[in-house]
């Protein structure tokens, strides 16, 4: 049988005793600083990648890629509640007992102990008592007498010791809370793209993926991004629906900060992307007749070229590029360079690469320096090199222009200088028949630089981005937490009781009148569980203004008799 | 000079009696009256407009007409009452500090260039920057000065000191105040934000909070040897905020929308409480462990005599761990509540959040060992130098080497 007292007492103390509440909080803080370290909830590869195959099976093994969620992290603090708990259950009706019954007397070998004390003889035994009471106004004093001694206690905070009872009960209840949230919310992600209508929920669990599906749809009806005139977003938000079988039960603006609250569940703004933009290609053939070839495409689908191999996956659009163009140390210049599109193209030619195409030619000091492509080998987006096309491709003259000057320049190797001049003079005429363009010294330029680089392209065409129909997708995230009052009441607690325990003292002061020849005896004796340098000075102003107050009262009682 | 002294000392009749008592009162009317015209006056509260609302005429109103029921207030109560009132003692001298430091920051507004010299690409010309230098130069040479007066107890160089710490503090405080007004300058205004938001600027908030923290605690317990301990630590923080502004991590930027909330107003400002309380434990920790071992090496030292006792170090360190921990304990509480609103979450697990938990449990174990084990001394003032070593950790690597959620302070 399970005795109480010889059984679970001993265990109760046990866990409730400060070597295991140390321990564990060690454990936990310790655990912690793994967690922070090692990034938690990445992509199982990348861990892979970074550690090996021994260390990433062991890592996976102690659920260290979501650490906080692991069953042993949990129970350490199921512990440390079990602990909290234990040692509220011990400890509370001893000071409940202790600050409801004080011990009036104080023994001498008690006073021996104690650092502040002194004795005073005065006349008047009641006087005096009045004096002390005077002096120290807002005390609580009890009076206790011994055969011919009487003993005053006082007593200021005495419910300093609830400080330590609030706190270790908050502690619990914000875990309990915590535990709560767990138990019975979830917190998930959502991607809305615009015009589109989710009621699914994904979050991560341990190195899976779950889903969850909401009691309602989430429609994005719109979704936004405003900018700082840096280029640095001032503001995202989403124009939101809520759909209940198909009925629309309210219409919300989110942005970050200012979350929706339907039925028990707040709905984040968290994140946003492409959600599936149109986009139109411009291919321009690096054959002999150079056609322009039109594509049209989604963001996330593939385009295949039908006459030649070549693929494109489409993974992003952007509206905006805005760069510093400014020199490195000098003042920033920010500049928008206009749409973008990414894309992974592959032919049989050459390595599948990352691609990203403006639509607009690059424009310095207002000459036209011909559309860029940035191109990434390694497929990062932080590996892009810029490359300049020379031509501008958003005006498809240029490229006609382009096409006449390399059917008409001479083939023969001993061709001059004077020749080739020739050769793009005829090519003005045929594209621009009514005149040369205006900046026409640039446009030399751009046709020399695409002579330059337009015929080592490995692949069949060359892809620009020609026009776009942009949609966004909205980054939700959808929380429900019950427990969360819970743990602002906790934390309420939590702060009122750390105040109660820092901030108000338990000073006690002991005051033994003994009656002798006439006169009166004091031994004061004091003590303070807090602050014993102010405590100390307080105690010696004590001893003045007992004295003061004494004479106070005699010269009270002498204007009182006359 | 010395009248001056006396005059600005916490014992001096500005700071007492009657006259603080109505000050303090009409104090509290106005803030009443800036509430009041928040909540009642035509247009209503709008967070970027309520600044330039209170310097108006229609604030100076409201502002006015609080003060006065304020006043009006602490003439009806009694003298008994007011003489027992240390309430308006102990508050009027934070609120006076706060008052000079708006009043320097409308002179330093004065010198602002006009708007055509003044740019976001390039933010040399503004005045803060310079009122920072200063504040750099005096704390810098306020530490000098305490370390000599480890070595001339005697001469002046500690109240030169105590001087320049204070300087500082003014300097420093005006400065974010200036700050906060000149993030209105750019940009016809849209960029304006309190000035918290960037390692560059919480420096500076943190060395005004350790040099009040001490700066109290030195004229409450005469205590300037501890001086020499506290301004280093003030001193190295100066020499990395030089650094940031050398790297460019001094310019306003606009804020992510992440903390576009009155939430960091709050949050930011109480943490450095913490943070600079720590500080102040953790100088008053290393004296206790260096006057040990002078004490056990070389007991006749001279240089004993200017510090404080090995008691009152061990007190003044578990003081500050008193004001920082409750102080601390509140703003990762309002941290959790902000990140229930702006992150889906109270708690995430975010590389910050968990090194505030660990540095929560640091200083609360070393309550623990304190109160609980009865522990002091040796073991417990290492425990006090190593527990600001997690915090600076906590403060600055977490941002340097960590990815999380609280990535705004890293260095980019």
């Amino acid at each position: 049988m399970l005795s109480y007292n010889r059984t679970i007492k001993p265990v109760l103390n046990r866990i409730g005793s400060m070597p295991v509440a140390i321990l564990l909080l060690v454990l936990i803080a310790v655990a912690s600083v793994i967690g922070t370290v090692l990034q938690q909830n990445q992509d199982q590869t990348a861990y892979l990648q970074q550690f090996g195959p021994t260390w990433y099976w062991t890592f996976r093994a102690l659920g260290l890629f979501d650490m906080y969620h692991t069953w042993w992290f949990m129970t350490i603090l199921g512990l440390l509640m079990f602990s909290l708990a234990a040692c509220l259950l011990r400890n509370t009706p001893r000071f409940l007992h202790e600050m409801k019954n004080r011990k009036g007397t104080l023994s001498d070998r008690a006073r021996s102990h104690m650092a502040h004390k002194f004795d005073l003889s005065l006349n008047d035994k009641n006087r005096a008592v009045s004096a002390i009471k005077s002096s120290l106004p807002d005390w609580k004093w009890i009076e206790t007498q011994v055969g011919d001694v009487l003993w005053l206690r006082g007593d200021k905070g005495r419910f300093h010791k609830w400080g330590y009872i609030l706190v270790h009960a908050a502690m619990l209840v914000i875990l309990i809370g915590g535990w709560m949230s767990v138990q019975f919310g979830f917190r998930g992600n959502m991607a809305v793209p615009e015009g589109k209508t989710e009621s699914e929920i994904s979050y991560l669990k341990g190195t899976g993926v779950e889903y969850l599906k909401m009691p309602f749809e989430v429609r994005c009806d719109d979704f936004s991004i405003n900018f700082f005139s840096t280029g640095a977003p001032s503001e995202f938000r989403s124009t939101l629906t809520i759909l209940e079988d198909g009925k629309e039960m309210m219409t919300s603006d989110i942005i970050v900060n200012e979350p929706l609250y339907y039925k028990g569940v707040r709905i984040y703004q968290a994140s946003f992307g492409d959600g599936g933009s149109a986009v139109t290609m411009n291919l321009h053939r690096l054959n002999k007749v150079g056609n322009i070839d039109v594509a049209h495409a989604n963001v996330y689908t593939k385009y295949e070229d039908p006459y030649s191999e070549a693929t494109m996956e489409f993974q992003d659009f952007r509206p905006y590029n805005i760069e510093n163009m400014a020199e490195p140390g000098k003042a920033k210049d920010f500049k928008d360079m206009g749409p973008s599109v990414d894309f992974v193209i592959r032919s049989k030619r050459a390595k599948p690469v990352l691609i990203r195409s403006f639509m607009n030619p690059f424009d310095l000091n207002g000459q036209n320096q011909g559309s860029i492509m940035m191109i990434s080998k390694s497929g990062d987006p932080r590996d892009f090199e810029t490359f300049m096309l020379g031509l501008d491709f958003s005006d498809p003259r240029e490229w006609q222009l382009f096409q006449s000057f390399i059917s008409k320049l001479p083939t023969n190797s001993d061709a001059t200088q004077q020749d080739n001049l020739k050769a793009f003079q005829a090519a003005l005429r045929e594209v621009y028949p009514e005149g040369n363009p205006q900046d026409l010294q640039m446009l030399g330029m751009r046709v020399l630089q695409a002579l330059k680089l337009l015929p080592d392209m490995p692949w069949p065409f060359v892809p620009v981005l020609a026009d776009f129909d942009q949609a966004y997708y909205t980054g939700l995230q959808l929380a429900k937490d019950p427990g969360m009052d819970v743990v602002w009441i906790g934390s309420a607690l939590l702060v009122f009781g750390l105040c109660i325990m820092f901030y108000v003292a338990h000073r006690k002061v002991w005051i033994q009148l003994r009656e002798e020849d006439g006169g009166v005896t004091l031994e004061v004796t004091g003590l303070s569980n807090r602050n014993p340098i102010a405590f100390e000075q307080e105690f010696e102003d004590l001893e003045q203004q007992m004295i003061a107050a004494y004479g106070q009262e005699t010269e009270q009682e002498k204007g009182a008799t006359v | 000079m010395s009248a001056v002294a006396t005059l600005l000392s916490s014992s001096s009749p500005l700071f007492q009696g009657r006259f603080a008592h109505v000050r303090c009162w009409a104090y509290l009317g106005m803030m009443a009256g800036m509430a009041a015209m928040a909540m009642f006056a035509g247009g209503g509260y709008v967070e970027d407009e309520y600044i330039y609302q209170l310097f108006s005429m229609q604030g100076v109103i409201w502002m006015a007409a609080g003060a006065v029921v304020g006043i009006a207030y602490a003439f009806t109560t009694s003298k008994d009452k007011f003489r027992a009132f240390r309430f308006s003692e102990i508050l009027v001298p934070w609120i006076d500090g706060a008052v000079v430091m708006l009043a320097l920051m409308g002179i330093f507004i004065l010198f602002e260039p006009a708007a055509e010299f003044i740019s976001y690409e390039d933010q040399s010309n503004l005045v803060s920057g310079r009122v920072v230098m200063t504040m750099n130069v005096l704390l810098l040479f306020s530490a000098l000065c305490y370390i000599a007066f480890l070595f001339a107890p005697d001469s002046f160089v500690g109240k030169l000191g105590t001087t320049t710490a204070w300087a500082g503090v003014y300097a420093g405080g005006s400065a974010l105040l200036l700050r906060w007004y000149e993030s209105y300058l750019f940009m016809g205004g849209d960029i304006g934000h309190a000035p918290v938001s960037n390692l560059y600027e919480v420096f500076i908030l943190l060395f005004c909070v350790i040099c009040v923290i001490y700066l109290t605690l030195e004229s409450r317990h005469q205590v300037r040897g501890l001086g020499a301990f506290v301004m280093p630590i003030v001193a190295a923080g100066v020499f990395f905020a030089i650094w940031l502004t050398s790297i460019g991590q001094a310019d306003i930027k606009p804020l992510v929308p992440a903390l576009q909330s009155y939430w960091m107003k709050i949050h930011v400002p109480l943490n450095f409480v913490g943070y600079g309380a720590f500080a102040v434990a953790c100088a008053a920790s290393a004296a206790w462990l260096l006057r040990n071992s002078i004490e056990q090496r070389n007991p006749d030292s001279k240089m004993l005599a200017v510090f404080p006792s090995l008691k009152q170090l061990d007190q003044l360190s578990y003081k500050s761990v008193a004001i920082g921990f409750p102080a601390f304990t509140l703003a990762t509480i309002l941290g959790a509540a902000w990140a229930a609103e702006a992150w889906g979450g109270y708690w995430s697990w975010d590389p910050k959040e968990t090194w505030a938990l660990i540095v929560w449990l640091v200083y609360g174990a070393y309550l623990h060992a304190r109160f609980s084990h009865g522990l002091h001394g040796k073991t417990l003032a290492w425990w006090a130098v190593i527990g600001f070593l997690v915090t600076i950790f906590c403060f600055v690597g977490v941002n340097m080497y960590l990815s999380g959620l609280h990535s705004y302070g890293t260095l980019s």
